[in-house]
């Protein structure tokens, strides 16, 4: 089992590289989406305790709109695309042809058009990792909430989470290019421990 | 005049006196258990992360555990001049966020950090005199020690008082 706490920095890098890949492709069809220019920065590898990995999405109390989805296949673990309240708002009133600033609550019409984003997002996230690393990784449903940022996370790997001391995952954020709009985000990839491993191999990492 | 505020942080505890407020923000399955003597006016919080050490392999904060969270609580309030025969708990918090990719039959978090709360209160002969938990929403609580109130707050439900 891989120890998290003693990760060498070739590992850290392979993880970096493995991660600017998926958020790449998820970048692109963000930007196919929005019609805007997406910038992602470099991928970081983070392990923490567990009581802090609310920090990790911002200050516990702000609102953030979250899609969690199961990654399954040949790797585990679950994906996550997050946005800030105020960049889903605008996500929203991109994709529904609304006057910037009309988004205004999260109902059905918003909340499906999060939840698709984010599932078009983790798609292509896990197909690039797919294809870069000759695996069949499949992801489940989505699933949306809109909630505040330190309840979000730590009640992702209380629930789904196998390890309760450190946990781990690999933080790429990405932000619109000279838009009017504020329009920011983190993509998450969270593998299971044992992922990684399979990760190494799949990268003749040895 | 400002009062003091006390943020009690994941896996924290925190005890003092009227007229401090004692707050967690952003509970999710986490559950803040609250413990209060109306007389002497002092209580305290924890912010429980999960039910008891043996889901876990190690043993520091006794804040991060439901079981050791209420002896814990005890002990700190009682030179305090808190009377265990008049102390009331209260509890907010474990959510089950995410419901649609939790396996069916399986029992969430959440779930299962209230039932460990309220056994580790009943074994101490603490009686639970207000609960704001479950549901699939997170929840911020202040915890005013000068009036005893319990406000809750979030995103989606607003605002309540226990």
């Amino acid at each position: 089992m891989v120890d998290l706490r003693s990760l060498s920095e070739l590992e850290r890098d392979a993880l970096r590289e493995v991660a600017n890949i998926g958020a790449g492709h998820a970048a692109t069809a963000l930007s196919q989406m929005t019609n805007r220019t997406i910038m992602i920065a470099v991928p970081e590898v983070n392990v923490r305790r567990l009581e802090e990995v609310a920090e990790l999405v911002g200050p516990p109390d702000t609102v953030i709109a979250a899609v969690l989805m199961h990654m399954m296949g040949d790797l585990t673990g679950r994906t996550m695309v997050i946005f800030p309240d105020s960049s889903a708002k605008a996500v929203c009133d991109i994709l529904l042809h609304r006057t910037p600033g009309k988004t205004d609550t999260y109902n059905d019409m918003e909340r499906s058009t999060l939840r698709e984003t984010g599932n078009i997002l983790s798609s292509a996230y896990l197909n690039a990792l797919s294809d870069f690393m000759g695996m069949m990784l499949v992801p489940s449903v989505p699933s949306l909430v809109v909630d505040l940022a330190g309840a979000v996370l730590t009640t992702t790997y209380l629930n789904f989470g196998h390890d309760r001391e450190f946990i781990f995952c690999i933080d790429t954020s990405f932000r619109v290019e000279g838009a009017d709009e504020a329009l920011t985000g983190q993509f998450l990839l969270l593998p299971d421990l044992p992922s990684l491993n399979a990760i190494f191999d799949a990268i003749r990492l040895d | 005049m400002t009062v003091p505020r006390i943020a009690v942080g994941v896996a924290g505890l925190e005890v003092a006196t009227a007229p401090t407020s004692l707050a967690a923000v952003g509970l999710g399955s986490c559950v803040a258990v609250m413990i209060y003597d109306p007389v002497a006016k002092v209580g305290g919080m924890a912010h429980v992360l999960l039910p008891s050490p043996a889901s876990s392999r190690r043993f520091e904060s006794p804040g991060r555990f439901a079981q050791t969270a209420v002896p814990a609580l005890l002990e700190q309030l009682e030179p305090l001049g808190a009377d265990l025969r008049r102390l009331t708990a209260r509890l907010v918090g474990g959510a089950s966020m995410f419901a649609n990719l939790t396996p069916p039959g399986s029992i969430q978090m959440g779930e299962r950090n209230v039932v460990a709360v309220r056994e580790a209160l009943h074994v101490h002969g603490i009686r639970v005199i207000g609960e704001q938990v479950g549901g699939d929403y997170g929840r911020s609580v202040e915890f005013n020690l000068q009036t005893g109130v319990v406000t809750v707050t979030s995103v989606s439900q607003g605002v309540a008082h226990l």
